[in-house]
């Protein structure tokens, strides 16, 4: 199937998700809570594109709408400017001294208005990705909490969790770096809960929780015996063995 | 023979709270007296009747007697004089605002214009008797779905009547049901969408309190062209009537061989459950209600994928509205053609509307598709209270519009709503009079949502907390040169960027008092005043020296004794101590009160 992102003649299967198309094409899309490797959340509104199909123009969101038919899409026309810059001017409302949005308000010259009041230090938009992500992994330590302008992101009734194995998924994904993670004298604290880090056996650093390495031992059914390795020193293993069967293969 | 008098008491929601409970009550322990009088009564507690400001409504039959307002103390007379020899008591009959009376209910003009498809039950039968469900055809269409019909006569029959979703959006019922039934997945499920939240509405509360029985019957229907064998009915937990009504109903059912195993011995399979919801408003919203079920956070999903393709637990659902399924058994029995000869080209069918605000008699309207604002409003509704002036009247709920006087003339059905900038929703209908501020009210509805998103979307959370803050300056006096621009620039942006349905409707009570009350939003912003009288900050109340005949009224009536003056003399308002709280000029009779 062939359709047309603004005027490039682009292939796409069936059912394919608007957005993967474009990116794939070279076309680039702003999204914030987007990650390819969790199911689409729609919840930033930022990549939202025309769609024109039998005449007709609509507004849809790029990356979960799959596409059905020979359509024809506009990523970038003045009505879609229009709407991302009011939408990041909302969201620069929401979090003036954020790098990101500051740089994506900045592209589409979206400017706060005086009258709005904002919480300087708040960096979270909502976008709901760590949530995603947290669940994804097993442990749904945290979740979208209240709702309307209340919502937040928070473990529940804002205590430490008894899920939550201080990976940091959460704050890997974010698009905003809004997560708060301290790592001091091997301890990271994350969600108002402390872990104790584990170092690694060969050099030294400290590279999870205790709780993580439980956590994938037990999921995966690991032996709690295994040597404790970062990924670094885990990759440089791994080498240094295939190495040695390598070696062993030529004599 | 003993004469048989039948003593309906409306217990619905209304007259409950106007203490109609202790009056059936009352009425059984007299009906159980044992006397020398041929009379044998039958009292029985019924749904909602509708006309909800003359409550607590008590109807006697067969002699058509309605008596409105009813106190404890009036219940001796009704038993000895009515019930006993039937003759009616002039003092509690129904009278309108002529002083003109009434004998039965079914004369008066709130009633006569009434069409009571979806209704027709309710105020009749006894909610809690699955037999006085059947012996008004109760359940005679199930039989006719399942022995008679096969499922593509059933689908004709609804695609005939053309009746559209009686939800809000009006999508065509028999699309959804075709949409489902092609796709080769199961289970399949049936959805009853019974979480009305928008203030001021009660019709699907109504249904479900006075009829369930229909509601259970409509979802059969559906089950049994689909081939579904599992249903649920979404409540909001705050309807506690509504639950207990409906869980009776639904044992009742299955204790008739209506629901369960094997129904009727067609070899059939279908039973309901019910599920409360958690008060959140957003739930009535499907996608968010399918989560809900499945025990998620409510939030909804896009819909490109629509849910009678995959819905609840990704299979092929069908979610109706409560007015919806009720409409089905009528359909089924009399005939999809029948069910199109009431309404417009493309609205067919009947529409309750719960017609509530500044209008005489509140209540609950079932009228034709195409019935004018004006009828509902002036000829059903009576007109406005204290015949003061009509401003507006909302429709749709929290993110429906509000319609001004011009177009009253309007003939309400799906298209013609949302053509005028609001929308059908469930059929809430809230009537303005001259003292509302329309700004005020773009707030108030902005603020309940503010609280009622799910948050989920940026657009819809983050634009209407800046639509808040901007409306809620300008209602304070503090709106700046350029605020309008700002409310239409977010307006236009969430209208068409947010993901779900109400927060692409959430601009409506905005973007709609700004086409019509304009200039009420200027006033407050440039001139700092509010002409309705609403808004504190902008407003003082003067008295007209010219008009004031010095009656005193607004004196007696001022918390703040702010007003001073001689009786036949005019009076003054003291402006410093004034709390604009409006008892003077709610209060006055010769519209001396005003706002400067």
């Amino acid at each position: 199937m062939i359709i047309k992102i603004d005027g490039k003649e682009c292939t796409a299967q069936k059912g394919e998700y608007l957005l993967s198309i474009a990116r794939r094409n070279g076309i680039e899309i702003p999204t914030l809570c987007h990650s390819d490797a969790l199911p689409g959340i729609g919840s930033c509104r930022l990549c939202i594109v025309e769609v024109v199909e039998k005449g007709r123009s609509r507004v849809v969101t790029s990356c979960i709408f799959p596409v059905m038919g020979e359509i024809e899409v506009l990523t970038n026309s003045k009505k879609i400017r229009n709407m991302r810059k009011t939408l990041l001017m909302l969201y620069l409302a929401r979090v003036p001294e954020n790098e990101k949005i500051k740089k994506l308000a900045e592209e589409y010259g979206a400017v706060v208005p005086e009258r709005f009041s904002a919480d300087k230090s708040e960096d979270c938009i909502l976008c709901g990705l760590c949530v995603k992500a947290c669940e994804s992994l097993g442990s749904s330590a945290i979740s979208t909490v209240n709702r309307g302008v209340t919502k937040k992101v928070s473990t529940p009734y804002d205590e430490p969790s008894k899920e939550c194995i201080g990976c940091g998924s959460c704050a890997y994904v974010c698009p905003t770096n809004a997560m708060k993670i301290k790592e001091k004298d091997g301890i990271r604290t994350i969600w108002n809960k402390d872990f104790k880090l584990i170092k690694c056996e060969k050099c030294g650093e400290y590279f999870a929780t205790k709780e993580q390495i439980e956590y994938i031992n037990k999921k995966k059914g690991f032996n709690l015996e295994d040597e404790m390795l970062c990924d670094k020193c885990k990759k440089k293993k791994a080498g240094e063995r295939l190495k040695e069967v390598f070696e062993d293969y030529r004599e | 023979m003993s004469d048989r008098k039948i003593v309906k008491v409306c217990c619905g929601t209304g007259c409950l709270a106007n203490g109609s409970g202790v009056l059936f009550e009352k009425l059984l322990e007299k009906s159980k007296i044992k006397g020398d009088f041929a009379v044998d009564i039958l009292v029985k507690s019924t749904g909602c009747n509708g006309l909800c400001e003359k409550g607590p409504l008590i109807k006697i039959e067969p002699d058509g007697i309605t008596y409105c307002k009813v106190k404890l103390s009036d219940i001796d007379e009704i038993y000895e004089k009515t019930i006993l020899k039937g003759e009616a008591i002039e003092r509690l009959l129904f009278s309108d605002s002529s002083g003109k009376k009434t004998k039965s209910h079914k004369d008066t003009e709130f009633y006569k214009r009434q069409v009571k498809l979806a209704l027709r039950n309710i105020g009749e039968i006894d909610p809690t008797c699955i037999e006085d469900y059947i012996e008004r055809d109760g359940y005679k269409a199930i039989y006719k779905a399942l022995f008679e019909m096969t499922p593509e006569d059933i689908i004709k029959e609804v695609e005939k009547s053309k009746i559209r979703g009686r939800g809000g959006a009006g999508f065509l019922t028999y699309r959804k049901w075709m949409g489902a039934k092609k796709v080769d997945s199961f289970p399949k499920y049936v959805v009853c969408n019974g979480d009305e939240g928008d203030p001021g509405a009660f019709m699907d509360r109504s249904v479900m309190e006075g009829d369930p029985h229909s509601i259970i019957e409509g979802m059969i229907i559906c089950a049994r062209y689909l081939d579904s064998h599992k249903g649920y009915i979404y409540i909001r937990d705050e309807y506690g009537l509504a639950i207990k009504n409906m869980k009776a109903a639904i044992e009742d059912a299955k204790n008739h061989g209506y629901l369960g195993k094997n129904i009727l011995g067609s070899g059939f399979d279908f039973d309901i459950e019910i599920v409360r919801g958690g008060g959140a408003f957003v739930c009535g919203e499907s996608t968010a209600l399918m989560s809900s079920i499945e025990g998620k956070v409510g939030e909804p999903r896009a819909k490109y994928i629509h849910s009678n393709e995959k819905g609840l637990w990704g299979q092929p659902t069908v979610l109706n509205n409560v007015e919806t399924w009720a409409n089905i058994p009528l359909i089924i029995l009399k005939g999809g053609e029948w069910f199109a000869g009431y309404g417009t080209e493309n609205s067919k069918g009947t529409k309750v509307f719960s017609l509530v605000g500044k209008v005489k008699n509140t209540g609950l309207v079932e009228v034709p598709m195409g019935t004018t604002l004006r009828e509902l409003i002036f000829d059903i509704g009576g007109g406005i209270i204290g015949n003061k002036k009509f401003k507006a009247v909302q429709t749709g709920g929290p993110s429906g519009g509000c319609i001004p006087e011009g177009l009253l003339d309007l003939k309400v059905d799906f298209d013609t709503l949302t053509e005028a900038g609001s929308m059908m929703g469930s059929g809430g209908m809230i009537v303005m009079d001259e003292r509302t501020c329309m700004v005020d009210v773009a707030r108030y509805y902005i603020k309940f949502l503010s609280e009622e998103s799910c948050g989920k979307c940026a657009p819809c959370r983050e634009g209407i907390k800046r639509m808040l803050e901007i409306l809620t300056d300008i209602c304070e006096g503090r709106g700046k040169e350029g605020d309008i621009e700002l409310l239409e620039e977010i307006c236009s942006m969430v209208e068409s960027a947010a993901l779900c349905g109400l927060g692409k409707t959430a601009p409506n009570p905005v973007m709609t008092t700004l086409k019509y009350f304009k200039d009420e939003y200027i006033e407050h912003i440039e001139n700092k005043r509010c002409p309705a009288g609403v808004c504190k900050n902008l407003t003082t109340f003067f008295i007209d020296s010219e008009k004031c005949v010095g009656c005193g009224l607004c004196r007696k009536n001022c918390p703040a004794d702010c007003i001073s003056g001689e009786i036949k003399k005019p009076h003054f308002i003291d402006a410093s101590k004034c709390i604009k709280c409006g008892s003077c000029i709610e209060n006055c009779r010769f519209s001396a009160v005003k706002v400067k």
